[in-house]
């Protein structure tokens, strides 16, 4: 029966529909360690995101007037809303938190080298993606914090050199925020950023296949990727399913008082992955600030052509990356915390 | 790196770089027209003048509680006469309010300071805060506010 089946979809569909011979191609064995098998676990958090993000679109209003009672019913009137929203909000921070941690291990074993430089780029770009897409979101559920972290952030946006003033007025679709803003965010969120990150997350795994994994200074011997990475993979999924669905049981998803765009909130903070930037900005002349921050995320973009311009010149790199990696790192911590804690 | 053809002529090198000028302008305007599209024009601004207060009714040192347009104002007796202060900080738009005691306006986000004639003195803020033009008309006080 299996067998005519596939036979019956073949001739329909002329691939081949074998996906285990596909999938079986062999990974290098450095992959076995946890280390380096990090990449998949944005990817796995993306999918939860993806998967309840659409389940809440049923209920979410996108409307200065909708938008807080809908999420209020998410959150305590839907069956088992609160267990969605929950799931939806701890994982885009271990989504942001993974990826920089994927984004260190490259770093410091130099794996964006040649032929990975592209990876790396557009791995740079889907860490930029997930910011935009956990800041619409983070703005959508339209209380005192979330309005107001929003209202700060698009403000800290406008602030930004050349690109910042186009890029507030297609967001807020005008000089002020209206109800055309919360829309855009909402499209924003649940549209165009999700269709671009998937676009990047293809390309990501696309060029891995063609290019293969980054190579390991002593690393030898192979391993197929289906049953081994595979089963590996699924080892972290379903370890991430535990941790998720605990942090979403000590941390039930709550929300505050309803924006008032009158009454400024008492606490204005933005959510802990734009605590840094945040804190940086207060704490240095604003507009170098910005221009700084620019500069870090542009440099970062490029990277691995800089290693190669300073390698090529006879500069060892691999120190260089442990050194400036422990100071970028230090100063991400250190101002987060200044900003969460102080 | 595999060089498959390196020997172009010249009638296939201007056709190609007449094609690829072409796609350029084509998309170079599509998305120049969507930008358009997405960026909504600002609409000509027509003022209108609401009453607000008899000027006697206006205290001499602390600034009275005005909603315009929706936007909430502090009307005050300054060295430049009867200010409508927007609240909103110039530095990332959050709300300043007044303390009574220094005679400033304090935005709670990040302390940027405005002294009482809206200028602003310290904090990050970049600029004085926003007035909105007030009108006397015999003893009653007008603010124009955009429509």
């Amino acid at each position: 029966m299996v067998v005519k089946l596939k036979e019956w979809a073949s001739e329909r569909i002329p691939l081949r529909l074998s996906l285990i011979d596909y999938i079986q191609e062999p990974v290098p064995d450095h992959l076995n360690k946890f280390w380096y098998a990090m990449g998949a676990t944005p990817l796995i958090l993306f999918l939860l995101l993806a998967t309840t993000g659409i389940l809440m679109t049923f209920y979410y209003v996108p409307t200065p007037e909708g938008a807080y009672e809908s999420v209020r019913n998410i959150t305590y009137g839907v069956y088992l809303g609160w267990f969605i929203r929950g799931v939806h909000k701890i994982s885009v921070n271990l989504m942001i938190f993974t990826l920089l941690l994927h984004m260190i291990r490259v770093f410091i074993t130099r794996g964006y080298r040649k032929p990975g430089e592209l990876k790396w780029l557009i791995g740079a770009l889907v860490l930029f993606t997930t910011l935009g897409l956990a800041f619409t979101g983070y703005s959508l559920a339209y209380d005192q914090i979330s309005y107001w972290g929003s209202v700060v952030v698009t403000n800290m946006v406008g602030q930004m050199p050349v690109i910042g003033k186009p890029l507030v007025l297609l967001l807020r679709g005008g000089e002020e925020v209206t109800g055309l803003t919360l829309l855009r965010l909402y499209d924003l969120h649940t549209k165009l950023l999700p269709l671009v990150i998937v676009g990047l997350i293809a390309a990501h795994i696309l060029i891995i296949r063609v290019v293969g994994f980054a190579k390991v200074e002593g690393g030898g011997g192979e391993h197929s990727f289906y049953p081994d990475h595979a089963l590996k993979t699924t080892a972290i999924a379903i370890g991430l399913l535990i941790i998720i669905v605990n942090l979403v049981a000590i941390f039930p998803p709550a929300i505050g008082q309803p924006a008032n765009p009158q009454e400024v909130a008492s606490n204005v903070a933005p959510p802990w992955y734009f605590s840094a930037i945040y804190k940086w900005i207060t704490i240095v002349p604003r507009e170098a600030g910005l221009f700084g921050v620019m500069l870090f995320f542009a440099l970062l973009t490029v990277y691995p052509f800089l290693d190669t311009f300073f390698s090529d010149r006879g500069i060892k790199m691999g120190r260089v990356n442990i050194v400036t990696g422990t100071i970028a790192v230090a100063g991400f911590a250190a101002l987060t915390l200044w900003q969460v804690v102080g | 790196m595999t060089v498959i053809n390196d020997n172009i002529s010249r009638r296939r090198f201007l056709s190609s770089a007449f094609m690829a000028i072409g796609v350029g302008l084509g998309v170079g305007t599509l998305f120049t027209r969507f930008g358009q599209f997405l960026i909504p024009a600002p609409k000509p601004k027509r003022f209108e003048e609401i009453l607000i207060a008899r000027e006697t009714d206006i205290p001499a040192k602390t600034p009275l509680p005005i909603e315009i347009g929706g936007n909430k104002a502090l009307l005050l007796r300054t060295d430049d006469g009867l200010v409508a202060f927007s609240i909103k900080c110039t530095d990332l738009g959050c709300l300043v309010s007044w303390d009574s005691s220094r005679e400033e306006f304090v935005c709670p986000c990040h302390q940027g300071v405005y002294d009482k004639n809206g200028k602003n003195i310290s904090g990050p803020p970049p600029r004085p805060l926003d007035r909105y033009d007030v009108v006397k008309k015999g003893e009653m006080v007008y603010v124009k506010v955009a429509v």
